[in-house]
């Protein structure tokens, strides 16, 4: 059987697909970056836990206070992108996810468990001992499964020449495993989550380091080589991936091949850069090079995307039908909502600086 | 079957997205409508100047912060999983021209998000004045982000004008957005009500509990008189003919609509009884019960919301199965297999019918059909039909169940998911063996040319006639054969004699007791308001007796015959011996004669249960009980109630029968418009295998009652009566021109096949405008076509059964047989037991007199030709 044939046939879109690949890099850039802190930090508080059983650090307090809102805020994130991926990859996405069917399902059941934990380790973090590190290491768990699972459907998404085993599997729950390229690839994301959960520890201790908590000053080292090594590793799990890549699927002298290859470099030398002022503490310099690394590293996933479904389809094949003032009004709606929530973002951040009580 | 299938059994017919979609939609309802709440009670807090209303407020924000964030918003996500996984072609149709009302969504799902955060984490520590505002923009978010998702799940049961337009202010404010915000708005606040008294009722201190579970019944009443309003708004803003299906013709629509009227009462009740002054011990179970009956009244709405959108997913564009409207034709055309893109195969063969009828299944039937499972579970609703019945069936399911589309696919591929659904999922077996007809013997009375004087002639009025041997149930036919004789006095002039002769009839020996057979005679009372002796025919005659002389001919009005000999076994052919004396009392003539009556109806095909007798005849109890079930259900009838009740259905109490001169109710359609117009959506576009559905003339049956020699010469039921289509089409348009309004919604489903329109049809009653012989046979010459339709007999006296020859003394059926069993006939049980009389006057099975064997009566040959033109030559067909 052709797998062309199995290719179910996109809707047309209302816009330039140009917009929603725009509006789709930039949020998924956003969620990549909050998913990370979310699970970098869960990690990093389980493997903390795990060390030292007996330990109530600030260090996990403050995640165990934080992470109910890293989760709100990645889960969030993550609806736009998800959004935006559907109507540019849809007729691909959809087909991968019923070939996946319970699995993806069991997504929404398995982050409910998380975020529900997440808070049980919030509300009751005094109380637990053991418990803390058990709380940290079913979430961590749990995020990671979840991971997992959509490295498995973005990935079979690309390969419908497998697709075909659905004639054997009515009932699905199919993966990707004969990709050599999903385990390196869902590593590379772990391992850079762990990466950025370390630097956003490093970041949130620094200024509270600043505000003039002596103690902060032992995190923001904690996170820094947390940081640095985790990236290292990461270079390694990314060499592992980029090897394993199919021969051929990158030509750097076509645009897409050239593309990736521009800001593989960019990417690479953005992370090692960013790697090396992080173990030397020089948390913002670190920072602006890690938010360019993650950004290059984005292209380079979807320059990849993009390679891989050369054969199968292209962005340019989806029809335009046409219709402006939806999408013009979403950029107004958006826009205000920038402005909204700027507004409560600083008289939050006033009412904690100034210290104000209601009246 | 753009995309791949999940194949789930039990979970399948949407119970996923019902469960999904059912419980998110509960909670956030609750994140809309209790952020109103948050923001008045602290309001509350502050104009009462009481802290202990601010700390409740501060407490229930925690509990709805822990609600609506995890279990609430995951669930949001948790749709749009299951939906891509349930439905994604029309998943992709929404996403595709809704994208930016979901973004827009989004962008407002983002400020509830971070406003929440704010205002409980703040709750202590912001001033009033912003902490208020706070709240206030989470309001106004949760609010718009309804607003929003509101244009789309209204657009998807009344696109309204963007079924034209395409346009997405069309589809977005669509016919039922504002009566459903309004309906909406009203649920989320008093949702917020019935979440506020899981908190209010846990407060320890009384005064306070009490005033604040009063506070929160404000909130559940209050809003009623808006939720009410604007469901009848709602209801009405549908259009008419959807407002029809859900409310009238949606049966498993019932108890949910009953639970949502049912449930508004109580839940204002209850509302009050937690307004009044109770203990803690009492409100608290109360505000439980009260938060299930809110899930429960939220599920009724949206079962039917969802489920009156059948058989489509997105109204009037695409169907359940992913199917476009406008594809239909194609899909009918072309069949499923070569325009879906996941099948296993091209083309069905033996090999692969049923794995292929399993795919099929999956894309066509899983969407609403669970297999096992709670909803519309196929194995359950297919339970009542046989492997055919189910075929048939589902070739006209969307006529009378317009909740259901047409198949979408070629015929053979239907036959395919009926055998899948029958076998493999139901467990039938359906023997498609030949019934095993065992042989009679045929005495063939003596008769001496030499000797003998008189010519003995009898024949059955009809040569095909059925009984329903149900009565305890319902009755439409009943037991009896009207046989008719001619005695000739041989001679050169022969001479038809009705005086000074009596014509004894009487049954043969194995048909002594029919009331031992069948329920017929326990039940005549009830039927007919007149008592009918045991074993005697409805219009007084025994199983043996006079005939009665009438102008040419002898009669015996409706002989008690049924098709069971004593023994029990099925005979539709029961032989009658009629015996001529004269006023001596000597015999004169002596002949036998086929009074043929058969019970094979295939009722069972669609209306459960077995045959009754020996897997080859009879209606069983349960089969009966069904048809009436069917009937209650399909026209409003309470007929299952009347029968239960010890007084068995008349079907023409109602329906008019000129065959048994029962009037009906003057209401219905006649009995044959009514049976076949309503059939006819279930047999169409079969040959006369549609007829043997109900007429016991399967080629493969136990009675193959159509045994003439046109049956020989290859002709079926459609040459002469038409398809079953046409046939129908007669009927209902005869009844439409006296102004029966029924008959134009029954000829609205039907495609005539014979002619080009409807109005080419020509209206005939039953029993009376028949096909007339000599449309083919035209002034009696060999015929030249084999195919009639469209010209009736006039009236009675032109039908073939009441004809006569020139001389207006003899029967055409005298010498030719009853129709449909003209000479030579075949009966299956003895090939000479149809030609008894040819057989015993002229050895040759042949109608009586043929080949210019006139000396049977005249004693001497004749040389010129009477009778009929056309009858002085060899029997054309030996």
């Amino acid at each position: 059987m052709d797998p062309a044939t199995l290719i179910p046939t996109p809707d047309a879109i209302p816009v330039h697909w140009g917009w929603f690949q725009f509006l789709l890099l930039l949020t998924f850039y956003l969620h990549i970056l909050l998913m990370n802190v979310m699970l970098g930090t869960v990690i990093i508080a389980f493997v903390r836990h795990l060390q030292r059983p007996a330990d109530s650090s600030l260090l996990s307090r403050e995640i165990s206070k934080k992470l109910p809102f890293s989760i709100a805020l990645a889960v969030n994130f993550g609806v736009a992108p998800l959004l935006f991926v559907q109507v540019l990859y849809g007729h691909l996405i959809y087909a991968s996810s019923v070939l996946m069917a319970a699995l993806w399902l069991s997504i929404v059941a398995i982050l409910i468990a998380a975020y529900y934990t997440a808070y049980i380790y919030r509300y009751q973090y005094n109380k637990m001992t053991d418990g803390r590190m058990v709380a940290t290491g079913l979430i961590s768990c749990l995020l990671l499964i979840i991971a997992f699972f959509f490295s498995s459907n973005f990935t079979l998404m690309h390969h419908p020449e497998t697709w075909v085993r659905y004639f054997d599997h009515p009932a699905a729950m199919l993966l990707n495993f004969s990709d050599p390229t999903l385990i390196p690839r869902y590593l590379h994301f772990a391992a850079s989550s762990v990466a950025v959960g370390g630097l956003a520890i490093a970041l949130y201790f620094q200024r509270r380091q600043k505000n003039g908590e002596a103690e902060a000053g032992e995190w923001v080292r904690y996170g820094c080589n947390w940081f640095g090594y985790a990236t290292f590793v990461n270079f390694a799990v990314g060499f592992w991936f980029f090897g394993a890549l199919p021969k051929g699927i990158i030509i750097p002298s076509t645009l897409v091949g050239g593309l990736f290859s521009v800001f593989l470099i960019i990417g690479v030398i953005t992370a090692l850069l960013a790697a090396i002022y992080g173990l030397r503490q020089r948390i913002m310099p670190a920072l602006c090079l890690l938010l360019g690394a993650i950004f290059s590293m984005i292209m380079v996933r979807e320059f990849l995307r993009v390679a891989y479904l050369k054969p199968w389809f292209s962005l340019a094949d989806l029809k335009v039908a046409t219709a402006y003032s939806p999408m013009i009004l979403f950029l107004l709606f958006f826009a205000g909502g920038l402005v909204l929530i700027g507004w409560m973002l600083k008289t939050t951040y006033q009412v904690f600086q100034n210290g104000e009580v209601q009246s | 079957m753009n995309y791949p299938v999940w194949q789930l059994d039990a979970f399948g017919g949407g119970l996923m997205i019902a469960m999904m979609a059912v419980f998110h939609v509960y909670i956030s309802h609750f994140a809309v409508g209790g952020g109103l709440f948050l923001v008045l009670t602290e309001l509350k807090g502050i104009r009462d100047k009481n802290q202990s209303i601010l700390d409740y407020g501060y407490k229930h924000t925690k509990f709805f912060l822990l609600i609506t964030m995890v279990a609430g918003g995951i669930t949001g996500v948790g749709i749009w999983f299951t939906i891509a996984l349930l439905n994604p072609a029309a998943t992709s149709i929404l996403i595709h021209n809704f994208v930016f009302a979901w973004a827009i969504e989004w962008v407002f799902f983002t400020i509830e998000i971070i406003s929440l955060l704010i205002y409980y984490y703040t709750y202590k520590r912001m001033d009033q004045r912003n902490h208020l505002i706070m709240g206030w923009i989470y309001f106004a978010a949760a609010w718009m982000s309804l607003f929003t998702i509101n244009g789309i799940i209204d657009f998807m049961l009344t696109p309204g004008d963007w079924i034209q337009t395409h346009n997405f202010w069309d589809g977005f404010f669509n016919p039922t957005f504002w009566p459903a915000l309004f309906f909406r708005t009203a649920l989320c606040i008093i949702i917020a009500g019935l979440f506020g008294f899981m908190t209010a009722t846990w407060i320890k201190e009384d005064n306070l509990r009490r005033k604040l579970v009063r506070y929160c019944a404000m909130y559940l009443l209050i809003p009623f008189a808006v939720l009410l309003g604007s469901a009848w708004w709602y209801k009405a803003a549908l259009p008419i003919d959807l407002q029809n299906l859900i409310f009238q013709l949606m049966p498993e629509m019932q108890p949910f609509i009953t639970g949502f009227i049912y449930l508004s009462p109580i839940l204002i009740l209850g509302g009050l009884l937690l307004a009044v002054r109770l203990p803690g011990s009492v409100t608290r179970p109360v505000a439980v019960i009260m938060l299930l009956l809110g899930f429960a009244y939220m599920g009724c709405f949206e079962f039917i919301r969802e489920g009156g959108r059948r058989p489509y997913i997105l109204r009037d564009y695409m169907y359940s199965s992913s199917i476009l409207k406008e594809d239909l034709t194609k899909v009918q055309q072309n069949g499923l297999l070569q325009e879906a893109k996941w099948v296993s195969y091209k083309k069905i063969t033996t090999d692969n019918e049923l794995h292929a009828g399993q795919e099929m299944y999956n894309i066509l039937c899983l969407p609403c059909h669970s297999i096992g499972g709670p909803l519309n579970d196929i194995i359950k609703l297919s339970s009542v039909f046989s492997e055919t019945g189910l075929d048939n069936m589902m070739s006209g399911m969307e006529k009378t169940h317009p909740y259901m589309p047409p198949f979408a696919g070629t015929a053979e591929e239907r036959r395919a998911v009926a055998h899948y659904i029958s076998y493999s999922l139901s467990g039938q077996r359906q023997s498609k063996e030949t019934a095993d007809i065992i042989p009679v013997s045929a005495d063939i009375p003596a008769f001496d040319a030499n000797v003998d004087e008189y010519v003995l002639l009898a024949w059955s009025d009809l040569g095909i006639q059925s009984m329903t041997d149900s009565s305890n149930t319902w009755m439409m036919l009943p037991p009896g054969v009207t046989l008719n004789a001619s005695l000739i006095h041989r001679g050169e002039t022969p001479e038809v004699i009705t005086e000074g002769v009596s014509l004894e009839y009487m049954v043969a020996t194995d048909f002594n007791n029919p009331a031992a057979q069948v329920d017929f005679w326990l039940n005549t009372a009830k039927l007919y308001n007149k008592e009918v002796s045991v074993n005697t025919g409805l219009s007084g005659s025994g199983l043996s007796g006079i005939m009665k002389a009438e102008k040419s001919t002898f009669s015996a009005d409706l002989v008690p015959l049924v098709p069971y000999t004593d023994k029990g076994s099925y005979m539709p052919y029961p032989t009658v011996s009629i015996t001529a004396k004269d006023e001596e009392g000597k015999i004169v003539a002596t002949t036998t004669v086929v009074a043929p009556i058969a019970t094979e109806m295939a009722c069972r095909n669609c209306h459960a249960g077995p045959w009754r007798v020996e897997n080859r005849a009879g209606i069983s109890k349960l089969a009966a009980e069904n048809v009436l079930a069917a009937h209650d259900r399909l026209s409003g009838t309470s007929l299952i109630a009347q029968a239960a009740a010890g007084q068995p259905v008349l079907c023409q109490q109602c329906h008019s029968d000129s065959n048994g001169q029962q009037s009906g109710n003057g209401q219905q359609l006649n009995m044959s418009a009514a049976i076949h117009g309503f059939h006819a959506n279930f047999l169409s576009g079969q040959d006369e295998t549609g007829c043997a559905s109900c007429h016991p003339t399967a080629e493969d049956g136990a009675t193959r009652a159509f045994r003439g020699m046109h049956h020989t010469l290859e002709l079926d039921c459609t040459n002469c009566h038409g398809s079953l289509s046409d046939h129908a089409l007669t009927l209902l348009k005869s009844e439409q021109e006296k102004g029966n309004k029924r008959a134009d919604v029954l000829i609205n489903r039907l495609q005539p096949n014979a002619v080009d329109t409807v109005a080419d049809i020509k209206p005939r009653r039953p029993w009376i405008n028949e096909p007339d012989c000599l449309n083919c046979h035209k002034e009696f010459q060999a015929p030249e076509d084999d195919t009639t339709f469209n010209q009736w007999t006039a009236g009675e006296e032109e039908l073939f059964k009441n004809r006569t020859d020139e001389s207006g003394q003899l029967r055409c059926a005298g010498c030719h047989n009853s129709a449909h069993a003209v000479y030579p006939a075949v009966n299956p049980y003895n090939k000479e037991l149809d030609n008894i009389q040819p057989l015993q006057y002229q050895t040759e099975p042949f109608p009586i007199g043929s080949n210019r064997n006139c000396a049977i009566c005249h004693t001497i040959p004749m040389a010129e030709e009477m009778h009929h033109p056309n009858m002085l030559r060899e029997f054309r067909n030996q």
